[in-house]
């Protein structure tokens, strides 16, 4: 890197987003490094395997939330999305004893609502924030009063494997996520909506002059946020056995915060779904390293927040650069 | 679902004609939120208090689960709507007393559940003991293990005052078991999910776990999700005595559960708050024995709160 400083200027520099992501992953190995230095078990197949399930929970919430961030909108309502979406599968597989009923049950819920969410923001103009904002509000109401303190547990070990379950030694939860990040930045970086989602972020005026179908758009990736939501709703049941009103309610917020960390702007059309990726890994790492060494785990939320703003911080100074 | 039916239980207390004597006194029942099974209990408790004596039961839960503004807001509200009576479990036992010093200065009486708190003029206090549910837990636990062995402890809230009484009971107990080793002791937020990762985690470092002290249940059940998944065993305590742990005692997955007894609380709070009105002497306070739940006797527990009867006070001052 200091060489680039040093050099005289030249046309041919990396791809911005792939610089990026780069640095992400430089990042995130220090961190690995620094932890197998420190614990000696860090680095063992069996912690690993956990990270990477950990991550994958994360990640799952937080790649749909990816494309909201790049259109210049947020989602605050996918916590309560997963806690809903979640209630009403487990309801609906403890009615019928038919897993695929519940599964297809939480993956429509999910997507349900972020359809609405995507009415909300684009049809009638609700700035994103406040849109999903007042639907994380009507989510968690419908949810505190069909579970009136209950809790639902103990599912079919067909369906447990999703959450559980291992394939050649790596968990389930591991698969969904791969499969999620190679659609994900197929579908963001190859495809003519996926890069009208960028469009429609950099610049709405000029994304709708060039005829991208903005309000179509937008509603497609309230959906799909929507939709994650619900297939992270169904992970988490798999692997808790049970669900209960306050199931998903706090995983908004590190969601975000994968996307931040993973180098998504908020002002839209800069990141990708990999950097998200990066992101969710980080902040699992650091909660197994603060668990691993016996740090008390109540500062994760600092740490967390220091790497946000540095992370954010990093990437504008390094835009400034490359202009 | 429940729902109908505390709604119309509701209902017909409402409903309920008022007789010759004082009866349908109104009583305004504060819980701290609508996602815990505990409070859930308290409320089919207060209910069921009043049902039997003839007294409106209102609920009022912070629709943001255990919020301080919302909770005191609703309380001056109350204040206005001039209920006869208040049960009262605040939301945060200091940051509520200007809220309790309020409907003292109204002239409400006020009987305080569940925590404490930390000032103001209370009719009566009715609790269970935090502090000896975690010991009693606790030491059912090392006594099982055969008093050796390394054991993790699962903290709730950090600073919540059940978390830290029920922390210090669990670690007095481990005080006498000279022999067992707490190896790691992490917040896990009274979470199952948080619970699971955390104790995944734990597990790596820690190639010996024989006991979990969890603060709650839903900690607990996260914590043996974890050992199922990693096909291993450990002995695994809760707090709460919910329906699901019960389950999990009986199908031997969970070893025990303190049991708080929400129901009872919610039952005895308001007997004493009517009682109190019609101008009987009540105790000023009642802590409920601990009760560790466990094989040997969880079978009452498998009836759902809604079809148990409140004890009277006269059964629970023996």
């Amino acid at each position: 890197m200091t060489e680039a400083d040093t050099a005289p200027r030249r046309r041919f520099t990396l791809p911005p987003d792939l610089a990026q992501t780069g640095y992400r992953l430089i990042a995130a190995a220090l961190i690995c490094v620094a932890l197998s230095a420190l614990s000696d078990v860090f680095f063992t197949v069996n912690n690993l395997m956990n990270i990477l399930r950990q991550t994958a929970l994360l990640f799952l919430l937080a790649s749909g939330l990816t494309l909201v961030i790049l259109t210049a909108g947020l989602d605050l309502s996918v916590g309560a999305n997963v806690a809903l979406s979640a209630c009403l599968a487990a309801t609906v597989i403890k009615a019928t004893g038919h897993a695929p009923l519940g599964f297809a049950a939480g993956l429509a819920c999910g997507a349900l609502i972020g359809v609405v969410n995507g009415i909300l923001v684009a049809l009638l103009r609700i700035p994103s924030f406040i849109a999903t904002y007042g639907m994380l509000w009507i989510l968690s109401g419908i949810t505190y009063y069909y579970m009136a303190g209950e809790t639902i547990h103990g599912f079919p070990p067909g369906f447990r494997q999703l959450g559980i379950g291992y394939l050649f030694g790596v968990p389930m939860p591991v698969y969904v996520m791969v499969l999620f990040l190679l659609l994900g930045t197929w579908f963001a970086q190859r495809t003519i909506w996926g890069q009208q989602i960028y469009a429609l972020g950099a610049n709405p005026v000029a994304a709708h002059l060039s005829g991208v179908p903005i309000k179509r758009r937008l509603v497609l990736v309230y959906t799909v946020s929507g939709a994650m939501a619900g297939l992270a709703s169904l992970v988490i049941l798999a692997r808790i056995n049970s669900a209960q009103g306050d199931i998903g309610e706090e995983l908004t917020l590190p969601a975000i915060a994968a996307v931040l960390i993973g180098g998504t702007s908020l002002f839209g059309g800069f990141g990708t779904v990999a950097g998200t990726l990066i992101g969710a890994l980080i902040l699992t790492l650091v909660l197994n390293g603060m668990n691993l060494l016996q740090i008390n785990a109540s500062w994760q939320p600092l740490v967390t927040g220091v790497i946000v703003v540095l992370a954010v911080w990093i990437d504008t100074r390094t835009r400034k650069w490359s202009e | 679902m429940k729902h109908f039916t505390t709604g119309l239980i509701l209902a017909a207390a409402i409903a309920l004609p008022g007789t010759a004597h004082a009866d349908n006194e109104t009583i305004a029942v504060f819980t701290k939120n609508q996602t815990n099974p505990y409070f859930q209990a308290v409320r089919v408790g207060a209910d069921a208090a009043g049902r039997a004596l003839k007294a409106k039961i209102i609920q009022y839960v912070p629709t943001k689960p255990d919020s301080i503004p919302e909770q005191l807001s609703q309380v001056e509200d109350v204040i206005v709507k001039k209920p006869d009576a208040v049960v009262f479990i605040p939301v945060d036992y200091k940051a509520l007393v200007p809220a309790v010093e309020k409907i003292n200065a109204a002239k409400i009486p006020v009987v305080n559940i569940t925590d404490r708190i930390a000032a103001g003029n209370l009719v009566a206090y009715v609790g269970a003991d935090d502090y000896n549910i975690g010991l009693e837990t606790a030491r059912y636990l090392l006594k099982t293990m055969g008093g050796k062995g390394n054991v993790i402890i699962l903290e709730g809230v950090k600073g919540s005052l059940t978390n830290i009484d029920r922390v210090r009971g669990f670690t007095d107990a481990l005080k006498e078991t000279p022999n067992v080793k707490l190896v790691a002791q992490q917040p896990a937020n009274y979470q199952r999910l948080q619970a699971l990762q955390v104790m995944e985690n734990l597990m790596q470092s820690h190639p010996q776990i024989d006991g979990v002290l969890a603060a709650n249940d839903p900690m607990a059940v996260g914590a043996i999700e974890a050992l199922d998944g990693a096909g291993r065993k450990a002995m695994v305590i809760g707090i709460n005595g919910s329906k699901e742990a019960v389950e999990l005692i009986k199908a031997g997955r969970l070893l025990a559960s303190g049991d708080f007894n929400g129901f009872i609380q919610g039952c005895l709070g308001t007997e004493i708050a009517v009682r109190h009105l019609r101008k009987e002497t009540t105790p000023k306070e009642i802590i409920l024995k601990p009760v560790v739940i466990q094989k040997a006797n969880y079978q009452p527990y498998e009836t759902p709160v809604e079809q148990r009867q409140c004890p009277t006070l006269a059964e629970v001052a023996k």
